[in-house]
């Protein structure tokens, strides 16, 4: 009898733990049911779409890309659908900060999206892993001869194209226009012919405006807080004969003369009192808000876009219903580039990023890949394009952009509009010949060694020469006497 | 699926002497230990053979101990292991302290303010990380506007660089961690608290004891098994921080903040190297098994485990 | 009760002491809760880009527009509340259910490795959560099948070890001689549960609901892994999407969070009687 209901006991236990789960499981199964409805093929699982010649799901991951962007997916979805009646195209939202740790996490699990908007610097990464889909022979000559040639160089690595790119973009700096004229620079000569550093320290200086000792107003103000130092270092040593973190010769670059001299200038900046001595904690949240609020006259990282953003707050402002920036004022933003080192050669800070093509564990079948890159083809070029890149205030990279782009109109500062153009001319190439391997460690020194050591670098607590030590030495452990530059 | 395998083990030995209750006891722990079987165990043993290889998701190989070696000849790894210890001595024994403190003081109140002390003190663990930690980031504020910098400045202190430089971003994470993590404790002190027989207080009376003398011989060893369970959580806990480093510094500036947690997360979702993050998980779980170990063996003397 | 001496007869003191006690739990209470307080004054400001720095300690006017602000942001806004509800839910109830059986077993039932399984249980409080989160995507998703469904949210968190430890720390304390009384007069070990180990562990449960809930709540990284849709996103994912590249829209923000906090507020006002029955717990044991 005992024993009977000893049993009985842990069957019920069991039976507890099954109806639970059982339970939960019809509710979503319900959910999954009514969603499926409205949204059309859902029920036909990713892994098995290859199967079926006709019917097939693409997934792809996407953030917002711009303002817009999240909130067109459902007409992106049917555009598509209707393009292609036998696809369906299913698109999962995720914020930015969020995109890499789930692509991660898919990519290790090895059941990534067919579709991942990431920036071109990741491609190596997933190369490496081997979960990229090669798409060179899939896609099609139209395809490939839509796109602009030097951004579509980002999307490869080696031999193989792994995705079409949605624009590219100069990461430069953005001034106050009313600022700069009454500090007296010639801003659309600096647009046209640049500045170097030296003049650039003059400029800044003269931006400050001090009440007593409290400084009202700076010169110049760029996100480092976090991993944006890697932005601010990396535009400047651009333009100091460093385009990439390997030289041709596939030597490491940042052990290199000049790049002591950009760190002696990121610490100069903010011992003029230029630059907030608190620089190493401005996010890029706050620096943007300091720009709007007038609380510097140049800011960076600077985005096409930015002018965008300052012209939408000048109308909520001119509208006056609150809707504004707290405290900020009118702000004409102007396109600027960043100072020269050194002599050196002005080098823009490109970033390409676009729809990059994943593969799962199993071999993709043909049509399934196929079908991929006609998703991927069809997010990268015309309307969508064109949509998107209108509303980034970046330039077009497709003739299908372009053309889609033709009837809708942009209110831009044509100054601002000929500095990008300018910008873009000397823009830094892509560098699909650096070996991943390379590329790898070059990425995580990057992350344990010259990010902290420049956070550092700004707060004031380490000298300029004993980064460059440190960077130097982690260089030789990485790459050896032989694989660094010496100068 | 080691534990699986082991209750079906001992069940078939165990069914010839089923008079006991040992039946029952396996019955009410079967639930428990499927799913810790299925979603804890077997997640370790695969992390396990995974950091004896190097991970790739189509086909890892195997490298033997090299991501171990590696581990251990890594700098920063020894660096995040300081930084652990430190915020953990720092955090840890002042957060008992203050529950233990606050506790005390919230006994002799009347039970409407009992409740409503406890529920204070208890709402910064009930509000989500990640919209408080947004909280924190304006109140460490490096300008003169800043919250904390605006206190600072009635003492006539200049603005501080709080979480921007590495003199000051681990004590604003420890700050943090003194005046938002003790909801839990409080309470759980409480509980125990009130659990203290009344007749050990009358006897102690009878014998003219202060309250001090009370404190010291009634309430803290009846208090002991609590103590312990919390410290050893608390200790357990701060070993595998993350979250707040994450959110609040990324683990910088120059490494200040990097804990072995977000170490550990880095390697495995950054630079996806999960075979060295596997490995250094199941170092930080040897470890904190050791500290545990102690603290139990000099603590828990005379409580049964 | 009796820690401090009653001092009968002697009200000024009493009432001195007290006040004393009260004012110094006031201020650690206000340094505790400000970055709430702050949150809610922010949660009602205007629905836009906050000034990074512009902090006012008092709400310069009282709108509920970030509120609606925030719901209309997503037609999903309410679904990511009920979702959290339905997983939290679930997995508190199983909780209370399997841990409170466990920690029984564990701790007042001698059996053939008990204390070896205990310790392995044990292990899993010390292992960080950042080993198993692979393998364990890689079941929920590659082996079983069931991302982006309720079933992948609840399953990993049926039971908890921490749950198990707090149970048996608990009813450790029970004393053995009332679960003995009732063995004599025939109760089996189930019925034993039952009638006297529920009864007695209504506090270790309530605390034990709580704590699940709100965790359950709170957590952010397993569901943002495991959902892919915005309508099975739970609260706190959603909440995240408030967070721009360049932009933080702060109050709609902190409008979202103190929704998301609102029902654990409501859970734990609603259930602190079973707290204080840890007196009533206590007066058995004498």
């Amino acid at each position: 009898m005992k024993r009977k209901m000893q049993v009985l006991a842990f069957v019920l236990a069991l039976f507890m733990l099954l109806t639970a789960l059982s339970a939960c499981g019809s509710k979503s199964g319900n959910s999954e049911n009514s969603n499926g409805g409205n949204t059309g093929n859902d029920a036909s699982p990713t892994a098995d779409a290859g199967k079926s010649e006709a019917k097939d799901t693409i997934t792809a991951l996407l953030p917002p890309v711009s303002g817009h962007y999240q909130s067109n997916f459902k007409q992106m979805e049917s555009d598509f659908n209707a393009l292609y009646p036998n696809l369906t195209l299913k698109i999962e939202p995720a914020s930015w900060e969020d995109m890499t740790q789930k692509l991660d996490t898919q990519v290790n699990a090895g059941s990534p999206p067919d579709i991942a908007f990431i920036g071109s610097d990741g491609i190596s990464k997933y190369v490496q892993q081997g979960m990229l889909m090669d798409i060179k022979d899939t896609a099609t000559t139209e395809m490939v001869s839509d796109f602009d040639p030097a951004p579509l160089e980002y999307m490869k690595n080696g031999e193989g194209l792994f995705g079409f790119p949605a624009y590219m973009e100069v990461h430069a700096i953005g001034g106050n226009k009313e600022y700069l004229e009454a500090a007296g620079i010639d801003w659309k000569n600096v647009q046209k012919n640049g500045w170097t550093f030296e003049e650039f320290r003059e400029a800044i200086k003269k931006g400050v405006v001090k009440e007593g000792d409290v400084t009202k107003r700076y010169g110049f103000v760029f996100a480092t807080s976090g991993v944006t130092a890697k932005d601010y270092l990396n535009i400047l040593i651009k333009n100091a004969g460093m385009p990439a973190s390997f030289n041709k010769d596939l030597k490491y670059a940042y052990t290199s003369k000049n790049y002591l001299e950009v760190l002696k200038a990121v610490r100069l900046m903010i011992d003029d009192g230029s630059m907030p001595k608190e620089l190493s904690s401005v996010d890029a949240g706050k620096r943007w808000n300091m720009f709007l609020t007038g609380q510097t006259m140049i800011t960076g990282k600077g985005l096409a876009t930015f002018e965008n953003n300052a012209n939408q707050n000048n109308e909520k402002l001119k509208a006056n219903d609150g809707s504004a920036v707290q405290g900020s004022i009118p702000v004409e933003y102007i396109v600027l580039p960043v100072p020269t080192f050194l002599g050196e050669e002005p080098v823009s800070s490109t970033v390409v990023d676009g729809y990059v093509t994943f593969r799962g564990k199993k071999e993709p079948t043909a049509e399934h890949k196929a079908n991929v890159v006609k998703a991927a083809y069809f997010l990268a070029s015309g309307k969508v394009a064109a949509t998107t890149n209108n509303d980034l205030f970046a330039a077009h990279i497709s003739k299908s952009g372009r053309e889609a782009a033709e009837s809708m109109t942009v209110n831009r500062n044509p100054d601002n509009v000929a500095a990008v153009e300018t910008l873009l001319s000397h823009a830094n190439p892509a560098r699909p010949d650096i070996p991943v391997e390379l590329g790898a460690k070059a990425i995580k020194m990057e992350d344990e060694v010259i990010i902290p050591k420049l956070q550092a670098l700004l707060a004031n607590e380490i000298s300029p020469e004993e980064m460059y030590e440190a960077v130097k030495a982690a260089a030789i452990k990485n790459f050896g006497e032989d694989g660094i530059v010496n100068d | 699926m080691a534990q699986l395998a082991k209750t079906q083990i001992v069940k078939p030995a165990k069914r010839r002497r089923w008079k006991g209750d040992g039946g029952w006891a396996y019955a009410f722990i079967a639930v428990a230990l499927i799913v810790y079987a299925m979603f804890t165990a077997y997640p370790v043993v695969s992390a396990f053979i995974i950091s004896f290889q190097e991970y790739r998701p189509l086909g890892s190989v195997f490298i033997g101990f090299d991501n171990y070696v590696n581990t251990f000849q890594d700098s920063l790894f020894w660096k995040s292991i300081k930084n652990t210890i430190v915020y953990t001595v720092l955090t840890v024994p002042v957060s008992l302290f203050l529950s233990f403190a606050v506790a005390i003081l919230i006994i002799p109140l009347k039970k409407g303010l009992q409740t409503t002390f406890k529920a204070v003190y208890y709402l910064p663990a009930v509000a989500s990380g990640v919209a408080l930690s947004v909280v924190w980031l304006w109140i460490f504020d490096p300008m003169t506007s800043g919250v904390l910098n605006q206190l600072l400045a009635v003492f006539g202190i200049s603005n501080q660089n709080w979480l921007g430089s590495s003199a000051s971003a681990m004590f604003s994470l420890v700050l943090m961690a003194w005046l938002s993590s003790h909801g839990t404790s409080i309470i759980i002190y409480l509980a125990a608290l009130l659990g203290i027989d009344g007749s050990y207080y009358e006897a102690a009376e009878l014998d003219g004891a202060s309250f001090l003398q009370k404190l010291w011989y009634i309430v803290i060893p009846c208090l002991k098994p609590t103590t312990l369970f919390l410290l050893v959580t608390g200790v357990i806990g701060s070993f595998q921080v993350f979250q707040n480093a994450y959110l609040m510094t990324g683990g910088g500036p120059d490494n200040a903040t990097t804990m072995v947690g977000l170490l550990i997360f880095n390697n495995a979702f950054k630079y996806f190297e999960f075979g060295e993050a596997a490995a250094q998980s199941l170092i930080l779980t040897v470890i904190i098994a050791g500290i545990s170990l102690i603290q139990f063996k000099f603590l828990g003397n005379d409580v049964e485990y | 009760m009796a820690l401090y001496s009653t001092h009968t007869g002697n009200k000024p003191i009493k009432y001195i002491r007290n006040t004393t006690i009260i004012i110094v739990l006031l201020l650690f209470a206000l340094a505790t809760l400000f970055p709430i307080y702050f949150m809610i004054i922010s949660s009602f400001g205007d629905p836009v880009e906050a000034g990074a720095l512009s902090y006012s300690l008092w709400p310069s006017k009282i709108s509920l527009d970030s509120y609606k602000f925030f719901f209309d942001y997503s037609e999903h806004s309410y679904r990511w509340l009920l979702n959290s509800l339905i997983v939290a839910g679930c997995v508190t109830i199983s909780n209370v259910v399997f841990a409170t059986l466990a920690g029984y077993a564990f701790s007042k039932i001698r059996f053939k490795g008990r204390t070896v399984l205990f310790f392995v249980l044990l292990c899993a409080m010390m292992i960080p959560y950042q080993v198993t989160q692979v393998p364990l995507y890689i079941l929920i998703v590659n082996v079983f099948q069931i991302e982006n469904t309720y079933r992948a949210l609840i399953m990993p968190g049926l039971v908890t070890v921490y749950n198990i430890f707090l149970a048996k720390q608990f009813m450790t304390s029970i004393p053995t001689e009332i679960l003995e009384c009732a063995k004599v007069e025939g109760c089996n070990q189930l019925q034993i549960f039952i009638r006297v180990i529920v009864p007695l562990s209504k506090t270790v449960m309530a605390v034990m609901a709580i704590l699940t809930f709100m965790e359950s709540w709170n957590t952010f990284f397993w569901p943002f892994l495991v959902t892919n849709t915005m309508d099975m996103q739970t609260i706190q994912v959603g909440l995240k999407n408030f967070r721009f590249a360049n932009t933080t829209y702060f109050a709609p923000m902190m409008a979202g969070a103190t929704i998301s906090a609102l029902p654990m507020f409501i859970l734990f006002f609603s259930l602190q009687k079973y707290f204080l029955e840890g007196v009533t717990v206590g007066a058995v044991k004498g």
